[in-house]
């Protein structure tokens, strides 16, 4: 079998190094001062939202890029987001340990464990409408059949196209994903586990959404609400984003996609008579 | 990458995650080490079967199944990965995560503010339906599974 050569991105470590010696000195400072600052809950009604150092570090990262303290550039950009994974293996490993420990869960939940990437399509239901109001047209099919991460955008930009109006409406959400992602999904987690309406394990499953640090932020909120439940909340989380992580490229192309286009076709005639008029078409441009 | 680039990786980000253990959880470097160890040791075999193995897994997805596979009880090593790793805080080596994610993205923020209020309040709808469907999908079949 012949195997393609990895391509390799510098010429040696100490390259590498150069480069990336910046985005290391700024994470650990990072560290220091959103760690310093800690969780700080914040009374809401009966419940709290949680904020964690996760949320400034991201804060700090985009202050230092280069559309506003300009201390990285965009070379220190790219490399970031390559770091990325190497931030999160690490973390996923710890909580394959956690799952690991307590395989009973796991095994209680067995079946279910298997199905549980479907759940995910509810996002395109509510959102699809609530793009049509809003004067969005093609690039809706897009925008709402996931929460386009970046297997989903790669998926997209194969069926319609990387010119496509939907390849563009993948790419917005793909850029709010990012920017208020981890954050919404620790605050929102903590509003919908508060409301007592799911059992900690369900919540804890659905925490793993295909996106693993939005997974890891929801969890750590719903550990928080519910510290007696929160190894099997990991647990579940971990194996519930690893199950997403697999299924999930195929209900993507073979359900979300074909349903949101099936479903934008049906409602685009009955509601574009209701939907906002833009102006001009600048909000979806990218 | 190369295995020794993702090797110094890991170990730089170990110091971080290290370092956020102790700032944010009082965990001392010293009884930090053996759990950063065998979360890199974890996450290095996954490096090589991504490069080794032909299946078309993620990083990740490799990680998050060894970490279960010595966790689990058909481990030698169980107990002393379990043990070792609890000293590592669940929400430690994320802060790291964070600065990386910040910085990967900094360079969207103008893309973003620009894209105005009607794509923000589509991309909230699909993340609320996308976890509002999978907490309701989940309760119904962890229920009908007879696990609560």
């Amino acid at each position: 079998m012949a195997k393609k050569q990895e391509v390799y991105q510098y010429a040696s470590l100490k390259d590498r190094f150069r480069v990336e010696w910046k985005i290391f000195a700024l994470a650990y400072v990072f560290i220091l001062i959103a760690d310093n600052i800690g969780q700080i809950k914040i009374p809401v009604g009966k419940g709290m939202f949680i904020l964690f150092p996760i949320f400034y570090a991201i804060i700090l990262g985009v202050l230092s890029g280069p559309q506003v303290l300009k201390i990285v550039e965009n070379k220190h950009v790219k490399a970031a987001s390559k770091l990325v994974v190497v931030g999160i293996c690490p973390f996923i490993a710890k909580l394959g340990i956690t799952a690991g420990a307590n395989i009973d869960v796991i095994l209680d939940a067995g079946p279910a464990l298997l199905l549980h990437g479907f759940g995910n399509l509810l996002g395109p239901l509510l959102a699809l409408p609530i793009a049509i109001l809003l004067g969005m047209k093609r690039e809706s099919v897009g925008a709402c059949h996931s929460i386009n991460r970046e297997y989903h955008m790669a998926l997209v930009n194969n069926i319609y196209g990387p010119d496509s109006a939907e390849a563009r409406g993948s790419l917005s959400i793909y850029i709010v994903g990012g920017m208020v992602g981890t954050i919404y999904f620790g605050l929102m987690a903590s509003v919908i586990g508060m409301t007592g309406l799911f059992h900690p394990q369900a919540l804890g499953m659905a925490s793993g959404v295909g996106a693993g640090i939005m997974m890891a932020s929801a969890s750590a909120s719903l550990c928080a609400i519910y510290p007696e439940w929160a190894d099997t909340i990991s647990t579940l989380a971990s194996v519930g984003e690893t199950m997403a992580g697999i299924t999930g490229i195929y209900i993507t192309m073979f359900l979300a996609i074909p349903m949101t286009d099936k479903l934008y076709k049906i409602l685009e005639p009955k509601l574009s008579k209701f939907a906002l008029k833009s102006k001009n078409e600048e909000e979806t441009q990218v | 990458m190369r295995y020794i680039e993702w090797f110094v990786l890991f170990c730089l980000g170990a110091c971080g995650t290290a370092l956020a253990n102790f700032i944010g959880y009082g965990v001392s470097f010293m009884d930090s080490i053996p759990g950063l160890l065998v979360l890199l040791v974890i996450s290095m075999i996954a490096v090589a079967l991504v490069k080794l193995l032909p299946l078309k897994l993620p990083i990740v997805a490799y990680c998050s199944i060894i970490g279960l596979l010595v966790a689990s009880p058909i481990s030698p090593v169980r107990d002393f990965v379990i043990q070792v790793a609890s000293n590592i805080n669940f929400t430690a080596p994320f802060t790291m995560v964070g600065a990386f994610a910040g910085l990967a993205i900094s360079d969207q923020l103008k893309t973003f503010i620009k894209q105005g209020w009607k794509i923000l309040i589509v991309g909230i709808f699909v993340m609320t339906g996308t976890f509002l469907g999978s907490c309701i999908w989940d309760q119904l079949l962890l229920t009908v599974a007879g696990a609560i």
